[in-house]
C-alpha cells in the first residue's frame, strides 16, 4: 500500500464524517459561551441526543422524528444547566461534569431498561437519517463529498454562516454578546441577561442533541454506551480555539475531523486500533499548545 | 408647577441594611439637582430605583405628576430617564456606535442598519459637543470619552432626566469644567439633570439645588445659591467633621525608596509607566496623584513585583530588590494596600484567621519549627482585629460578609503589622465610610511618625493634598511633575494631571537635585550609587 | 442553639434534601424500568451494608474513590481544576503494576519499589499538564483532561499487545506474585483470621472487614490524616488552600504561583498514581485488565465525592463510602433484578446537580437570613475555588463595587 492511500476520494467524506457531530455541538458549545456560560457538558449532551434519537426512531420507524427527539432531548438535558447556572446560580463547571456523568448512567441504564440489552443496541427497526445526494454536484471528484451529506450534514455547514449573521449582523446576536461580556451593563439596557443566557444554553443543547442524532443515526445506525467518547470534549476545545466565533469553530471542528479519518486509515497500515483512538486528542492537545499563545493574551487581557 | 421627578416614602432594604428609609425627594423640570451624602449614605441606590434597577420596598414615584412603577430598567427608559452609573455600563468589544444603540437598534431587513446607528450617534454628539468616534470600539477610547458615550447613549434614548453617578470621579478638574458645560447645554435644551456626588466644590459649582443624604435618610433640601460649603457640610455628617491631619512629626529621614528608570510594558504601544524615577524617604508621605489609568497601579505593581518591568531598578533601604520575588521585596521590607481590595487585598471566602495570616506565615510566631501554629494565628488575628477596631463577628467569619470599610481595615491591619519601612498605600479609603476614613487616615499618620516611609496613590485630590509632604503627578505613564505640599492646588494639579508643561521648579527630580546639593543628602547618594 | 436544633437544621439543609430527592428520582427511573423502587433499595441496602461480606465490599470499593478524591481535593482546594486522575492513576498503576510483576527481588522491596513507580509516574502524567500550564498558559481543566485518552489507550494497547497472557479469556497481565501483593489486613488463611472466625462468627461484619479488606485501607487512613495535617499546619496547605480561593491575593502575599502549581499537580497525580497501583495488586484483583480503569469509572466518582465533600479530607471519607455504598449496592441490586447497575451514577449525578441548585426546605432559608441578623449571610457558595469571588452582594458590597472601575 502507498502513502498517498491516505488521502484518496473517501478521505474528505471521512473527515466530513467525523467533523458533522463536532461542529453541530461546538456550534451549541459557542453560543453558550457567547452569553458567558462556559459548557463543559456538551459531552453529556450528545450522548443524551444519540440515545433518544435512536430510541425514537426505533419505536416511530421514521428517522425525523428520531433527529427531533434527539433536538428536543437535548435541549431539555441541557436546562440541568441552564436552569442551575443561571437561576440557582450553581457553578457551571460543576454541573456539567455531574451532568456528563448523569448523560452515561441514565443512558445506559435505559439501554437496559428499555431495550433489554448491554452495550450495543441496533436493531433494523431504527430507521437511520438517509444521505441526501445532489444529482451533477456529488460527482464532482474530491468536493463532491460536500454535496452527498444527510440533512443533518447540511445543517450543520449552513449554520456556520449563518450563525455568523446572526452573531454579528442582527439585535439578537447584538444582544447575546453584550450579554456574554457585561451581563450587568446589558441589564440596565433593559435586556434581561438571565433569559438570554438560558436561551442560549437551550439552543446549545439543542444543537449538541443534534450532533448525538447524527452519530448515532447518520455516521452509523446503532447505539453504544458511552458512544460520545470524548466528543463533546473535543468541541470544548474548538470552542476556546476558535473563540467563539463561527469560522473559527469550524476551522477547528475540520482539524480534529481530519486527525480522526487519518487515525481510522492507519489502522489498515496495521497501526492498531487503541493508538490511532488516540490521534484526535493528541492533535487536540498539540493544537492546544500550539495556540496558546492566545489563552496568554487573554489571560493578561484579564488582568488588566 | 408639576415636579419632574418625585419620589415619596421610599424605603429600600437589603439583607442586614437598611439602605433608604423613608425618603422623600423631588426635583423640578429644567434644572442641575446635586444629590449629596457621604458613602453609604445611600444614593445611588435612590437614584437606581429611578432608572429601574432596584425597586422600592416602599413608596411611590411620580414622573411629571403621573405614578409610574418602575419594574425594570426599560420602565425607566420608558419614562424618559437615562443614569450614567459610576462604572460604566459599557461593552468593551463593541463599538461605541453598537453600544449606543444597544436593544434600540436601527434595523433594515432584520439587520442592524449599522450605517443608521452611526448617523445618528455623531448627530446627537455634535449637538452638545461631546467629540466622539461613533465606529470606535470602547476598549480602545479613554475614560473621559465613555463617559460621554454614555450621556449619548442616554440622550438616544430620548432621556428628559439625566442621572450622573460620581461623573468626575474619573476626570481632571479641566474635563469635569468641560463636563459641566455640556451639563448646562443639557439643561438650555429643557432636560433635568441629577448629579449624585460628595464633592462640595462641584456642588456649589454647578448646581441649582441640593437634596443631602445622611444614613438612609434625607435630612436637607437647600437652594444651593442661599448655601454654603459649611452647611451641607454639617448636613451630610451630622458633625463637624475635621479631616485635615496632624503634620509630620519628624523631619524626612533616610531614603527608604529608591526607583529609578523604571518601565512597565502596557497593554498597547505605549508604555504603562515609562522611565519613573522616584524616592521616599522615612517619616514622609509622598502623593502620586493623577487621572484613573495612567500608570499609577502599575507603577505601585512594579514596586512590589506584581509585574515585570522592561527596565529600571527598585531598592528599599539600600538592598537593591529589582530582581527580587514578590516574597523577597516583601521580607526587604516593602507593605503593599492594594487599590482593588476584594480582587487582590483579601479572600473572601475565607476567615479573617486566614486573611490576617497571609505573608506573616513565613515567620514566627506564627511559623513554629517549620510548622503553623494555630493558636499563633488566632491570637494574631484577634489582636489585630481588636487593634483596628474591625467589626466582625468572629475571626472565623469569612471577610466577604464585611463592609467595605471594615475589609479595608483588615487589609491595613495585616499591612501595617509587617512594621515594613516602605508602605505603598493606594486608594486606601475609597469607598469606605467617614469613620473608617479617619481611622485609616490616623494609622497612616502614625505610621509616618513612627519613621515609615509612604507611597500613598489616590484619585481624591483632597486625600493627596491633606496627608502628603510631596506630591508628584503621573500622566500617561511618565510623572510629569513634582509639587511641594504648600504649593499644591486643585487648579495646578488638574493641569498637571491633564499632562501641561511644569513650571521649572515642579520639574520632577528638581527637588532631588536640590537635595542631592545639600548636604543631608548622602543617604541619597548612597542610594545613587546602588 | 441546641445540638438537637443543628442536627434539625443541617437535616432540612442542602445536602440531605439533595440525597433524598436525588434518590426519589432514582426510584422514577426503576419505575421506568419496571422494578418496584423499594425492593431496589432494600436490595441496595441489604448488598452494602446488610451483610458482613457487603460491608467489606463497600470499604474495599471505597478506598480508591477516597484516596483518588482525596487526591482530587489537594487540587481543586489549591483551585488547581485537575480532571486527569483517571490518566495518572491509570498510568501509575500501569507503570508500578509491571514493576511488581517483573521485578524480581524480595516481596517487601518490590512492592515499595512498585509504589514509588507508581507515585512517579502518576506525578509526572500530572506535571505535563502544571508545565504547560506554567510555560503557555493551557488551562489544566483541558490539558488534564486530554491527556486521560492517551493514558487510556497507551495502557490498553500496552497490556493487549505486550502484557497479555494467553491462558485467561480476559485481556489482562500475569498475575502479581504473592508475596508483592498487598494482603487482606488479616489474611484469610492465617491463624488469627481462624481466631475471629471461631470467637466472633465467620460472617461477623468485623471478621469479613478484616479478612476481606485489604492492606490499601490502612494505607489510605494514614493519608487521611497526613491531608488533614498537611492542610492545616504546612505552609504549603496553608498556602494552597488560600491560592483556591483567590489566587492573585495569595500571590501579591508572596507566593508563586508557578511553584504552587507544580507542587500540587505532582502531589494529586502522585497520590492518583498510588491508588491507582493498590488497585491493581490489592487482593483480590492482582493483575492488570485492559480497561479496568475506565469501566470502573473510580476517578470521576470520586470526583463527585469531593465536589460533595467541598474538598475537605472527612467530608470525602464520608461522602466516599456512601458512594462506594451505592455501587456495591446497585451491582447487588442489577444482579437481582436484572438492572443495570449504571443506576448508581445516576443517583451519584443528580445528588451533586441537586447541590449544586442548593435545595434545601424552604423554611431552612428564611430561619437562616433571620439569625444572621445584621452581618449578611456568608457565602453559602460550596466550590470557592471554581467561581472566584462568591461575595454574597449586599447593599454594601453593591454600593461598593459600583464605585471600582
Amino acid at each position: 500500500m502507498n502513502f498517498l492511500d491516505l488521502f484518496d476520494q473517501d478521505l474528505v467524506s471521512s473527515v466530513l464524517r467525523s467533523l458533522i457531530p463536532i461542529l453541530l455541538a461546538a456550534l451549541g458549545g459557542m453560543l453558550a459561551e457567547r452569553v458567558g456560560i462556559f459548557n463543559i457538558g456538551l459531552e453529556g449532551m450528545i450522548l443524551v441526543g444519540a440515545f433518544s434519537g435512536v430510541a425514537a426512531s426505533f419505536f416511530a420507524h421514521n428517522w425525523i422524528v428520531g433527529v427531533i427527539v434527539a433536538m428536543l432531548a437535548g435541549a431539555l438535558f441541557s436546562l440541568i444547566l441552564g436552569y442551575g447556572a443561571v437561576y440557582r446560580k450553581g457553578d457551571p463547571i460543576v454541573l456539567a461534569i455531574a451532568m456528563n456523568i448523569l448523560a452515561v448512567g441514565m443512558t445506559s441504564f435505559l439501554l437496559v431498561a428499555i431495550f433489554d440489552v448491554q452495550g450495543v443496541f441496533q436493531d433494523p427497526g431504527v430507521d437511520g437519517i438517509p444521505v441526501w445526494r445532489i444529482p451533477v454536484l456529488a460527482d464532482i471528484p474530491v468536493l463532491g463529498a460536500l454535496f452527498s451529506l444527510t440533512p443533518l450534514g447540511y445543517l450543520a455547514l449552513l449554520l456556520v454562516p449563518a450563525l455568523w449573521i446572526v452573531l454579528f449582523r442582527t439585535p439578537l446576536g447584538l444582544r447575546l454578546r453584550g450579554v456574554g461580556e457585561r451581563p450587568l451593563a446589558a441589564a440596565t439596557m433593559g435586556v434581561n441577561p438571565q433569559r438570554y443566557q438560558l436561551g442560549a444554553v437551550i439552543a446549545s443543547g439543542a444543537l449538541a442533541g443534534l450532533g448525538g442524532a447524527q452519530l448515532a443515526l447518520g455516521n452509523v445506525v446503532q447505539f453504544t454506551e458511552n458512544m460520545s467518547a470524548g466528543r463533546g470534549w473535543i468541541a470544548v476545545v474548538a470552542v476556546m480555539l476558535a473563540r467563539a466565533h463561527p469560522v473559527g469553530v469550524l476551522g477547528a471542528a475540520l482539524l480534529f475531523g481530519f486527525a480522526d479519518a487519518i487515525g481510522f486509515r492507519l489502522q489498515s497500515f496495521g497501526l492498531p486500533q487503541q493508538l490511532t483512538d488516540a490521534g484526535p486528542y493528541v492533535v487536540t492537545l498539540i493544537v492546544l499548545i500550539l495556540m496558546s499563545k492566545r489563552f496568554r493574551k487573554t489571560r493578561e487581557a484579564a488582568l488588566a | 408647577m408639576v415636579a419632574e421627578v418625585s419620589m415619596r416614602g421610599i424605603t429600600k432594604r437589603f439583607p442586614g441594611v437598611l439602605a433608604d428609609d423613608n425618603v422623600d425627594f423631588e426635583v423640578e423640570a429644567g434644572e442641575i439637582h446635586a444629590l449629596m451624602g457621604e458613602n453609604g449614605a445611600g444614593k445611588s441606590i435612590l437614584m437606581s430605583m429611578l432608572a429601574g434597577v432596584y425597586q422600592p420596598d416602599e413608596g411611590e414615584i411620580f414622573i411629571r405628576g403621573e405614578r409610574r412603577t418602575l419594574s425594570s430598567p426599560l420602565d425607566a427608559i420608558d419614562a424618559g430617564i437615562g443614569m450614567v452609573f459610576q462604572s460604566f455600563k459599557l461593552f468593551p468589544s463593541l463599538t461605541i456606535a453598537e453600544n449606543v444603540v444597544f436593544r434600540a437598534e436601527p434595523t433594515k431587513r432584520g439587520l442592524i442598519d449599522r450605517k443608521a446607528a452611526s448617523r445618528k450617534v455623531a448627530e446627537i454628539a455634535e449637538r452638545y459637543g461631546l467629540s466622539i468616534d461613533p465606529d470606535a470600539r470602547v476598549d480602545s477610547v479613554p475614560v473621559g470619552v465613555l463617559q460621554r458615550v454614555e450621556i449619548v447613549k442616554a440622550l438616544y434614548r430620548e432621556a428628559r432626566v439625566l442621572i450622573l453617578d460620581e461623573p468626575t470621579a474619573v476626570l481632571t478638574p479641566q474635563e469635569t469644567e468641560r463636563l459641566f458645560d455640556v451639563l448646562r447645554a443639557l439643561r438650555a435644551d429643557g432636560r433635568t439633570i441629577i448629579i449624585i456626588t460628595h464633592k462640595l466644590g462641584e456642588v456649589m459649582a454647578i448646581s441649582d439645588r441640593v437634596t443631602v443624604l445622611r444614613d438612609g435618610r434625607n435630612v436637607a433640601q437647600l437652594v444651593t445659591a442661599d448655601s454654603s460649603p459649611a452647611e451641607i457640610t454639617r448636613h451630610m455628617t451630622g458633625r463637624d467633621v475635621d479631616l485635615t491631619t496632624p503634620p509630620p512629626a519628624l523631619e524626612p529621614g533616610e531614603v527608604v525608596l529608591d526607583a529609578r528608570g523604571v518601565t512597565v510594558p502596557g497593554a498597547g504601544e505605549r508604555d504603562a509607566v515609562s522611565n519613573a524615577d522616584l524616592f521616599v524617604r522615612s517619616g514622609e508621605i509622598v502623593g502620586i496623584a493623577g487621572v484613573a489609568g495612567n500608570g499609577q497601579v502599575e507603577l505601585a505593581e512594579a514596586i512590589i513585583g506584581m509585574r515585570q518591568v522592561s527596565s529600571g531598578t527598585v531598592s528599599v533601604s539600600g538592598t537593591d530588590l529589582s530582581r527580587a520575588t514578590i516574597a523577597e521585596r516583601r521580607d526587604g521590607g516593602i507593605a503593599y494596600i492594594p487599590e482593588d481590595r476584594h480582587a487582590v487585598g483579601s479572600a473572601g471566602t475565607a476567615d479573617a484567621i486566614d486573611n490576617l495570616a497571609l505573608g506573616h506565615h513565613r515567620r514566627a510566631p506564627i511559623l513554629q519549627r517549620g510548622l503553623l501554629s494555630r493558636s499563633a494565628m488566632l491570637e494574631h488575628a484577634q489582636r489585630l482585629i481588636k487593634r483596628f477596631g474591625v467589626k466582625i463577628a468572629s475571626p472565623a467569619t469569612p471577610v466577604g460578609t464585611l463592609s467595605g470599610g471594615n475589609l479595608q481595615k483588615v487589609v491595613v491591619a495585616r499591612e501595617l503589622d509587617y512594621r515594613s519601612p516602605l508602605l505603598i498605600a493606594e486608594q486606601p479609603t475609597r469607598g469606605v465610610d467617614i469613620g473608617a476614613i479617619e481611622a485609616i487616615h490616623r494609622e497612616l499618620c502614625e505610621y509616618r511618625d513612627n519613621g515609615g516611609a509612604l507611597l500613598l496613590i489616590s484619585a481624591e485630590l483632597s486625600e493627596i493634598m491633606s496627608l502628603s509632604s510631596r506630591i508628584l503627578v503621573m500622566f500617561e505613564g511618565r510623572i510629569v511633575a513634582e509639587v511641594p505640599k504648600h504649593e499644591a492646588n486643585d487648579a495646578l494639579l488638574g493641569l498637571y494631571m491633564a499632562g501641561h508643561e511644569p513650571e521649572e521648579r515642579h520639574r520632577p527630580g528638581a527637588f532631588a537635585d536640590a537635595l542631592a546639593a545639600s548636604t543631608a543628602s548622602t543617604n541619597h547618594e548612597k542610594g545613587a550609587a546602588l | 442553639m441546641s445540638a438537637l436544633q443543628r442536627v434539625g437544621r443541617w437535616l432540612a439543609g442542602p445536602i440531605p434534601v439533595s440525597i433524598v430527592l436525588a434518590f426519589l428520582i432514582g426510584a422514577c427511573f426503576m419505575l421506568i424500568a419496571g422494578v418496584d423502587p423499594l425492593n431496589g433499595y432494600a436490595a441496595m441496602l441489604q448488598g452494602s451494608f446488610g451483610t458482613g461480606a457487603g460491608l467489606a465490599n463497600t470499604l474495599q470499593r471505597a478506598v480508591p474513590i477516597i484516596g483518588i478524591g482525596i487526591a482530587i481535593a489537594i487540587a481543586f482546594r489549591a483551585g488547581v481544576l485537575n480532571l486527569g486522575t483517571e490518566g495518572q492513576a491509570g498510568l501509575g498503576a500501569l507503570a508500578g503494576g509491571i514493576v511488581a510483576i517483573y521485578v524480581p527481588g524480595p516481596g517487601l522491596l518490590v512492592l515499595l519499589l512498585a509504589l514509588v513507580t507508581a507515585v512517579v509516574v502518576g506525578a509526572a502524567w500530572g506535571l505535563i499538564a502544571a508545565v504547560l500550564q506554567n510555560l503557555l498558559g493551557v488551562p489544566i481543566l483541558l490539558s488534564t483532561l486530554l491527556l486521560n485518552y492517551p493514558a487510556r489507550y497507551f495502557s490498553s494497547w500496552l497490556i493487549r499487545f505486550r502484557l497479555d497472557e494467553s491462558s485467561s479469556d480476559l485481556v489482562a497481565s500475569d498475575q502479581v506474585r504473592p508475596e508483592v501483593q498487598l494482603s487482606m489486613i488479616v489474611p484469610r488463611d492465617s491463624g488469627f483470621a481462624e481466631t475471629l472466625r471461631s470467637s466472633l462468627g465467620a460472617t461477623n461484619p468485623l471478621t469479613m472487614v478484616l479478612t476481606g479488606v485489604n492492606w490499601s485501607l490502612i494505607v489510605l487512613i494514614l493519608v487521611v490524616i497526613a491531608t488533614i495535617f498537611m492542610n492545616r499546619r504546612t505552609r504549603y496547605g496553608f498556602e494552597s488552600g488560600l491560592s483556591g480561593q483567590n489566587a492573585e491575593f495569595v500571590r501579591y502575599g508572596g507566593v508563586k504561583p508557578g511553584p504552587l502549581v507544580l507542587r500540587t499537580m505532582a502531589l494529586s497525580g502522585g497520590l492518583a498514581g498510588a491508588f491507582g497501583l493498590m488497585l491493581v495488586i490489592g487482593a483480590p484483583n492482582t493483575r492488570l485488565i485492559e480497561g479496568y480503569f475506565v469501566q470502573t469509572n473510580y476517578a470521576w466518582t470520586a470526583l463527585l465525592v469531593t465536589l460533595l465533600a467541598l474538598y475537605r479530607p472527612v467530608g470525602i471519607v464520608i461522602a466516599g463510602t456512601f458512594f462506594a455504598a451505592i455501587m456495591v449496592g446497585s451491582d447487588a441490586m442489577g444482579r437481582e433484578l436484572g438492572l443495570s447497575p449504571q443506576i448508581a451514577a445516576v443517583i451519584q449525578a443528580l445528588v451533586i446537580i441537586l447541590l449544586a441548585f442548593r435545595v434545601a426546605l424552604p423554611r431552612f432559608r428564611r430561619t437562616r437570613a433571620a439569625a444572621d441578623g445584621a452581618t449578611a449571610p456568608p457565602p453559602a457558595n460550596p466550590q470557592p475555588a471554581l467561581s472566584g469571588a462568591g461575595v454574597t452582594d449586599t447593599a454594601a458590597s453593591a454600593s461598593e463595587k459600583e464605585s471600582e472601575r
